[in-house]
């Protein structure tokens, strides 16, 4: 094993030439998308070139302040991103969703950092790039759940209104589809631990391998990684709905779901 | 006696409703241009909307103070849309009545309301390969067969024939006025009003009902 080869910088832009090919492509097929490949280029370049700065001041002044933000920053931008996308939703609905959001990611990113790895929860070098895994993870399953519930109360507005009507419990009528949405939501990291290892290495374990860790130590993150993010999908998703959905009747059982 | 009475609702300061009471174990019937509010009046009754302003009595109390899912089995409304589970007419009935948290109907029992709604079906046919018309009737059976006090049908006939539609207004009118249930349908069908109303409640939309 040796250590990762440090990119050249002229070396690393050549990589940007097979963007060509991309932008080739999309022509060739009418896709009229080149401005978001070259903003999509851009910000991504920009935005991972600001975090590579940030991370490096903090890893060379490691302060409990610096990881706290660090952290609390992405929890925001997690729950912002979420959010963004569901602006309808009544306002305690929202307040749901970012204190499952917030409540599950923080208790994966400790439990994981302090008990499996044995490190300081202040520990950036650890506490930052796990809680990215974990709390990006947790954004797209809140967000997936969300979207599946609301879509199938609109699609099943008749039959909300129906059993209403005759005298359902919201609770009764509800649940049904707060249970779809949370397996909806699970599905994704589910069926992505099934293929684990045979369709692909993930990403975390080919960062560890290329950066010189044993393959042994890197499946070993790996597998523990996977239980985390399923476990803040499972909680994050569970937290947002089981709160979410009562806030949309009210104490006369009247049922509003925007 | 009244069984239900409304006293100046407004509803989103849109649709007001001045007075109206309706008589126990009449036949009422409420017309209107659509917009009028007929749907809304009847929502108002069983409490899934509330009014803005003004009050509704149910048997003299107003339904405020009374539990809102017992006050929808008093007041049940079978609603302008039809919605009926994938399955069998008998699954049908066994899905509502475990959402209600009720022991499943006896066949007989489904039969009966069945052949009250005009349904001449087997309790074993598919829901879904159903017509409109068919499906109406299978709702409107499930709805009756919880014998409510007040039954309330939002457009019940509105996917049927006209001799269709007589015939299951007549029956169900019937089966009403035997069991003590007060009935309360919005219907744009005059003929069946004139045929079958013991009141009729004109919505004239934005301000004024007017009792006859």
């Amino acid at each position: 094993m040796q250590q990762i080869v440090e990119l050249n910088l002229l070396q690393f832009s050549i990589v940007y030439l097979l963007l060509l090919i991309v932008l080739f492509i999309m022509k060739k097929a009418k896709i009229d998308q080149v401005k978001l490949l070259f903003v999509a280029s851009l910000r991504m370049s920009v935005q991972l070139a600001l975090a590579g700065l940030v991370l490096t001041y903090i890893f060379q002044n490691p302060h409990p302040l610096f990881t706290v933000s660090y952290v609390l920053v992405m929890i925001a931008f997690a729950i912002h991103r979420v959010l963004s996308k569901n602006k309808e939703l009544n306002k305690k609905f929202k307040q749901a969703i970012a204190l499952s959001l917030a409540i599950s990611g923080l208790l994966i990113i400790m439990f994981f950092v302090a008990v499996i790895v044995g490190q300081s929860v202040f520990n950036p070098q650890y506490v930052i790039p796990l809680s990215g895994m974990i709390m990006g993870n947790a954004m797209t399953g809140v967000g997936l759940g969300i979207k599946t519930f609301r879509e199938s109360t609109r699609v099943e507005q008749h039959r909300i209104d129906s059993l209403l009507n005759l005298g359902a419990r919201p609770k009764k009528i509800l649940l049904p589809f707060v249970n779809r949405a949370l397996e909806t939501a699970l599905l994704p990291t589910l069926n992505s631990m099934v293929g684990m290892g045979i369709v692909a290495l993930p990403g975390m374990m080919t960062g560890q391998i290329l950066s010189g860790t044993l393959p042994m130590t890197a499946i070993l993150y790996q597998i523990a990684i996977m239980i985390a993010i399923c476990t803040v999908v499972c909680l994050s998703v569970f937290g947002s709905l089981y709160l979410g959905y009562k806030t949309l009747y009210n104490e006369r059982d009247q049922i509003n779901l925007t | 006696m009244h069984i239900l009475s409304l006293r100046n609702a407004v509803y989103r300061s849109v649709t007001v409703f001045p007075s109206i009471d309706i008589e126990y174990n009449s036949v009422t019937f409420v017309t209107g241009p659509s917009g009028s509010g007929k749907s809304t009046l009847l929502r108002l009754f069983n409490g899934t909307l509330s009014p803005s302003q003004g009050q509704v009595f149910y048997c003299g109390k107003d339904i405020e103070q009374i539990d809102a899912i017992a006050l929808r089995r008093q007041v049940l409304l079978a609603g302008q849309q039809v919605y009926l589970f994938s399955g069998s007419i008998e699954e049908n009935f066994n899905m509502y009545y475990e959402y209600l948290g009720l022991d499943k109907p006896k066949p007989k029992a489904i039969e009966e309301y069945l052949a009250i709604c005009q349904g001449p079906f087997a309790s074993e046919a598919l829901c879904d390969t159903m017509s409109g018309g068919e499906r109406q009737r299978v709702y409107l059976a499930i709805c009756l067969s919880f014998m409510p006090k007040v039954l309330m049908l939002d457009e019940p006939t509105s996917a049927l024939d006209e001799q269709t539609a007589r015939d299951v207004i007549k029956n169900i009118r019937t089966h009403c006025k035997k069991n003590e249930i007060t009935l309360l349908v919005v219907s744009h069908d005059k003929e069946i009003v004139k045929l079958y109303a013991d009141h009729v409640i004109e919505l004239k939309g934005e301000e004024h009902a007017t009792n006859c």
